[in-house]
């Protein structure tokens, strides 16, 4: 008899073992390490998650496949092709920023720092996991594995009720998805007799008449769980609240990662296991898409700029707004010859959205150094008090735009677009360009507060800034890397009378914080970075858009 | 394909004696209280409305404390008790044709993880009980 046991390819596997085993080491080490020495635990975690992505150069042939059956028709559970570690470098490179903007919460907020960075590591390595699982199994687990410490993540401030509240929201409805999800997906091997994805395929093309009804179903429930992750309406209300409640890091890393793993999974079960009942889940997914864009950007344009959180909250809502962008290559793929063709474009925009949403938020932690309220009043005139990270926030905006300078977001929207028009989904297409058309509203305000002039600053932030200027540790860290000299209040916008006006907030502020954290600074730079380097030459991820990466 | 049609109709009709039960069990309930409520003399007073407790007199407040360390204790448990459930299956095969070595080293793996598990509960102290 042929033995059973499946043979491993640990270089396949490596980016995702790499991460899950730093996160088992950061772990068991912060048990035996004194508490000045833990620090030392977010430098690990960094070290590991850049190893991770080392750990896909070899693999960049994208012909690799491991776990496979040893009898049959050898299905693997495991494929490591290109769409598999585009999604692995988005997920792996996503934590990293995650990470290094983590190291300055963990240390302030006294965030428990070992369990901190071992439920990161672990949710980084469920979500690397995910786009590379072929079977229905394993992507359910792997989408678990993902979730389950951001639960935590979300809830790990202590003693604070409004975190306790996001992290029971979250919990509670994520948990009802994967339940209707996991119904979806016992239907569909009750209906097909396969947990593989290309034999649930082959068996969907030939169901038994009687149980057509039953597979329809299935194919609908097993898009919840991941529709749920991807915030996608009427699966997003744990949005805003679970990002204002949660670190802002961890809201950060949701936005991103997290709507990676919903992604990576809808497009392996729609494109790949369900693809005979194209006809279904293309309309669920068309309708989707169109419902979360436009209920997104309506809800973020309805944000109060002087709310407490407000700048996290219309994050918040602008991500849900992405999301439906993200669905529609995906919907998209139900009405295409070529299913296939069309998932590249999500990938792409995907990859474009990470960088410059990681961005806004490592900048959004920047501007609460100095004033705490996470609000969006809060970055009137950053241009006079830091004109650098003014104008990478304002680049970030604009890509998300999709407007000039951020000629990446535009070639990602093109790219996007052009799915839903050849696939002949116009009534889509024409959604998107009024939904893109609202989002310029909330984008272009944000921008426009950065350039505003100091004097208007509301009264009502000052007094806390003030605050902060006075308790803040005066530990000035030498060579802050941010430049933003004293005396940036005269800025050449600052005309006339409003010299005055604009000295003086100079002395009644700190024009720069007492000390910018380098991690923070890293990540405003790295993220910035790619952000320009992809405008410069986006055939870097547009070449993902055309052709196929299974 | 007309016969499993046939087996599917019979399996299915199976269920309906389960369905016809459950309805009885309802009406059974339903019936006797929408009688009792309408057949009996309503008295009441304050003893009459005391919650019931074996023929004794309530103590004390509806809320009560209760020791969160059980719970942690209670966590630990379920977690031995899921190792449990792989474990079982694991070891009637282990030893059949086609799996060998390999497979006894994989369970040894998953028990490293679980250790690793109490290892921490350990060194955070809820292995004690004061």
């Amino acid at each position: 008899m042929t033995s059973l046991v499946q043979s491993v390819d640990w270089v396949a596997v490596a980016p995702v073992l790499v991460t899950a085993l730093t996160g088992l080491a950061v772990l068991v080490t912060d048990l035996f390490l004194a508490p000045r020495h833990k620090p030392l635990l977010g430098w690990v975690t960094i070290a590991g998650l850049a190893l991770a992505a080392l750990c896909l150069i070899p693999l960049t042939d994208g012909d690799r496949a491991t776990f496979c059956l040893t009898t049959g028709d050898r299905q693997c559970s495991y494929v490591a092709d290109h769409f598999a570690l585009a999604v692995q470098l988005l997920v792996v490179g996503g934590a990293l920023l995650t990470a290094l903007l983590s190291v300055t919460t963990v240390r302030r907020e006294a965030l428990p720092a070992g369990e901190y960075w071992f439920l990161l590591l672990s949710s980084a390595a469920g979500a690397a996991l995910l786009p590379a699982s072929r079977d229905l199994a394993t992507l359910i687990v792997a989408l678990e594995v993902a979730s389950l410490p951001a639960f935590a993540l979300v809830g790990l401030r202590r003693g604070d009720r409004g975190s306790a509240e996001a992290a029971l929201k979250f919990f509670l409805s994520s948990v009802v998805a994967t339940a209707v999800s996991l119904l979806g997906v016992s239907f569909v091997y009750a209906a097909t007799g396969s947990l593989h994805l290309d034999t649930v395929a082959g068996g969907l093309d030939d169901v038994d008449p009687r149980l057509n009804a039953l597979a329809a179903l299935g194919v609908v429930l097993t898009l919840v769980g991941f529709a749920f992750k991807l915030a996608a309406v009427p699966f997003h209300f744990w949005v805003p609240d679970s990002y204002v409640g949660a670190p802002l890091p961890v809201a950060a890393y949701l936005s991103v990662v997290g709507k990676s793993a919903g992604f990576s999974g809808l497009a392996l079960v729609t494109v790949v296991a369900f693809r005979p009942y194209a006809d279904t889940w293309g309309p669920a997914l068309a309708v989707l898409a169109a419902l979360t864009m436009t209920t997104g950007n309506v809800a973020a344009l309805r944000q109060r700029p002087d709310q407490p959180a407000s700048a996290v909250r219309l994050l918040a809502w602008s991500s849900v707004g992405q999301a439906g962008y993200l669905l529609v290559p995906l919907a998209a793929a139900g009405y295409h010859d070529d299913p296939e063709e069309m998932v590249g474009a999500t990938v792409a925009y995907a990859l474009m959205y990470a960088v410059v949403n990681l961005g806004a938020f490592a900048v959004v932690a920047l501007v609460a150094e100095n004033r705490p309220g996470h609000r969006l009043t809060d970055h009137r005139a950053l241009f006079s008090r830091n004109p650098l990270a003014a104008l990478t926030m304002g680049f970030f905006l604009l890509c998300l735009a999709g407007l000039p300078p951020g000629v990446i977001g535009l070639f990602a929207k093109v790219a996007v677009f052009r799915t839903a028009v050849d696939s002949g989904l116009g009534w889509l297409a024409v959604v998107m360009a009024v939904n893109v058309t609202i989002a310029l509203y909330y984008y272009l305000k944000w921008t426009a507060l950065l350039f505003a002039t100091p004097t208007t600053a509301t009264p009502t932030t000052t007094p806390a800034a003030r605050a902060t200027a006075t308790t803040a540790p005066a530990a000035p860290t030498p060579g802050t890397a941010t430049p933003g000299a004293p005396g940036q209040a005269t800025a050449p916008t600052a005309t006339g009378s409003t010299v005055a006006g604009s000295t003086a907030t100079a002395a009644r502020e700190p024009s720069v914080p007492a000390s910018v954290p380098h991690p923070l600074t890293a990540a405003i730079a790295l993220a910035a970075a790619l952000g320009v380097a992809l405008s410069g030459a986006p055939q870097l991820i547009l070449r993902l858009a055309s052709g196929t990466l299974f | 394909m007309g016969a499993t049609h046939h087996v599917a109709a019979d399996y299915f009709d199976g269920y309906s004696v389960v369905g016809l039960v459950a309805v009885v069990g309802v009406l059974f309930v339903a019936v006797a209280f929408g009688a009792g409520q309408l057949l009996r003399p309503t008295a009441p007073t304050p003893e009459k409305l005391l919650t019931y407790e074996c023929g004794v007199d309530p103590v004390g407040e509806d809320w009560a404390h209760t020791q969160i360390r059980y719970y942690v204790y209670a966590f630990l448990y379920v977690i031995f008790a899921i190792d449990a459930i792989y474990l079982f299956p694991w070891a009637t095969v282990f030893a059949a044709d086609g799996f060998g070595g390999t497979t006894l080293v994989e369970m040894f793996v998953f028990i490293g993880f679980l250790a690793v598990g109490l290892l921490y509960a350990w060194k955070k102290g809820v292995l004690e009980w004061t």
